[in-house]
């Protein structure tokens, strides 16, 4: 296990007069060692407040966050195996992108000739190489995220936890940088990553955990919450036979004497028995896959 | 390891300051201590050099305060805005060896500051005929002192409060910390106890910034009794050091959100 999150709740207060707010409520999950974790939420769920706790930037009210063995004894030892990436960072204006580079490589202990040699294989991949000697003013958004991350994986963490890496992207810059998360987990890293872009976590993640206004909604793997939470329905082709309407959610008539039928899915082998049994002659059945945008939107609205 | 990690902050620290618009300052006003010194001895008999000497100090002094003020007071709520603080924390780095490091760096840009205006100071004075006693690199030291101190306190404040707040406290406090000792010579402020407690108290806990203050001196005498100095000397160090104490127990367990 590479982070053990229990039983955190954090209430925030501002000041005296202001009402508290509670941002998480006894959430607890955990991420699994050399897995692609997402974490869904939609704005306010409490993702970033959870990561910021992961990270100590700050105490939870109550609750408590273990770290895997591997990881490390001490903080200290710790974070030396963890790379970490905020939300839409802004990094020294007035630094050129080497010199932001070897300033977050020298704090994570790598050597200039380490930081030299990493450059020179993820620069050119990133499509920064050519602007490492202009200051970080000068970058688009795209580019300072691309630098972040760089700047995440330098020390080669075994844990890489990203604050919403893929938002303010374009569609080509999303895609690079997913290809380079698949590239950096199937490296053995244990990535764990916040997003609000649905289609992109169950693109690339094995697992996900969904917060809902600071509560826990669900923490498992993708294709688990696929198969199981939702009812799924079954598209069946029937030639010939008479209409089934009476079981069929839809049923539509084609060419030919075909009728396309949508059965959920607990009566679909009754709906078979039937279809054959009037001289029908089923040949098509195919699985309905909603995807994993539709149930977190069934999800947001149904708890 | 931790030192150097202080040392890599405060070099990127210095760095990223260097090249911003902060020295274009320090080059305005430089420019500025020269045409107005130039301008002021055109209007002065017979002692040029201590004009000279009293508007290059009176530059330096608030530009260095200007410096610790506008600089400290955005030094760690920037740092949380931009998610800098976050990028650097995250690695294996002490929260007091960041705080630390960032002073550093600040403090350099201080130093570099203290040592333009200064040289030009002196040069001004060195050319009007006037004489480069030890009282006047005291007082520049004094001068640096004064404007750590006041970094500190205004770092301090920021931790607490918001930034405008923390300008204005820092302010009132560097008013006070001058106005304090002429307050505690007043006879109605000495016939009345309780104001004379108060003011004892104040100047005991909070920062009195007349001490570091020489400038008052320099034109008239060449030089103090180091029983004068080094007490003086001493408490500015102390207080300051306390102030970082300070701030680096309460960054520990500030919530970075």
């Amino acid at each position: 296990m590479m982070i053990n999150f229990s039983n955190v709740t954090k209430i925030f207060k501002s000041d005296l007069l202001a009402q508290q707010f509670t941002a998480l409520d006894c959430v607890s999950f955990q991420v699994p060692e050399g897995s692609m974790v997402g974490f869904l939420g939609a704005n306010g769920a409490g993702k970033t407040t959870s990561l910021k706790i992961i990270m100590d930037f700050i105490r939870p009210t109550s609750g408590e966050v273990q770290f895997g063995q591997t990881l490390g004894a001490s903080k200290l030892e710790i974070r030396k195996n963890l790379g970490f990436l905020p939300e839409r960072p802004y990094f020294y204006p007035n630094l050129t992108g080497e010199e932001f580079l070897y300033f977050m490589g020298a704090l994570s202990e790598v050597s200039r000739n380490d930081i030299a040699r990493e450059l020179g294989y993820w620069a050119p991949r990133f499509r920064v190489d050519h602007a490492l000697k202009r200051e970080l003013k000068t970058y688009s958004k795209g580019m300072l995220q691309r630098i972040g991350f760089l700047a995440t994986i330098l020390h080669h963490p075994k844990l890489i936890i990203l604050d919403e890496p893929l938002s303010g992207l374009d569609p080509i810059g999303r895609k690079e940088l997913k290809d380079v998360i698949i590239e950096v987990h199937r490296r053995g890293k244990t990535v764990f990553f916040s997003s609000h872009i649905v289609p992109d976590v169950e693109e690339i993640c094995d697992r996900v955990i969904f917060l809902k206004e600071g509560k826990l909604v669900y923490d498992g793997s993708v294709n688990a919450l696929l198969v199981n939470e939702q009812e799924r329905d079954f598209v069946v082709h029937v030639r010939g036979g008479h209409e089934l309407s009476k079981i069929a959610k839809t049923t539509v008539a084609l060419p030919d004497g075909v009728h396309r039928y949508i059965v959920p899915a607990p009566v679909k082998d009754q709906f078979i028995g039937e279809a054959m049994g009037s001289g029908g002659n089923v040949f098509s059945l195919e699985l309905v896959k909603p995807s994993l945008e539709e149930i977190f939107y069934q999800t947001q609205g149904r708890r | 390891m931790t030192i150097i990690k202080i040392r890599t902050i405060a070099y990127y620290t210095f760095r990223e300051l260097f090249k911003s618009k902060i020295l274009l300052n320090v080059f305005f006003f430089g420019l500025g201590l020269v045409v107005v010194t130039y301008v002021a001895t055109e209007f002065t008999y017979g002692v040029p050099e201590r004009v000279a000497l009293d508007f290059g100090l009176g530059m330096l002094s608030l530009s260095s305060l200007a410096i610790s003020l506008f600089l400290g007071v955005n030094l760690l709520s920037k740092e949380i805005e931009s998610r800098t603080v976050y990028m650097v924390i995250a690695r294996p780095v002490p929260r007091y060896a960041f705080i630390i490091g960032k002073l550093l760096g600040l403090l350099g840009i201080q130093v570099l500051n203290v040592l333009v205006l200064s040289a030009l100071t002196l040069f001004s004075t060195a050319l009007l005929g006037g004489e480069l006693s030890s009282i006047l690199f005291w007082t520049i030291g004094f001068i640096l002192l004064e404007s750590l101190l006041m970094l500190f306190s205004v770092v301090l404040i920021s931790l607490l409060a918001n930034s405008i707040l923390s300008v204005l406290f820092a302010v009132v406090l560097l008013i006070l910390g001058h106005a304090v000792k002429e307050t505690q010579g007043l006879s109605f402020v000495e016939n009345n106890p309780v104001l004379r407690a108060s003011l004892d108290f104040y100047h005991f806990v909070l920062p009195a910034f007349h001490k570091l203050n020489l400038k008052d001196f320099v034109i008239y005498k060449k030089s103090l009794p180091l029983d004068y100095l080094l007490p003086n000397l001493a408490y500015g160090l102390t207080y300051s050091l306390g102030l970082l104490l300070l701030i680096v127990f309460l960054f520990q367990r500030k919530n970075l959100d």
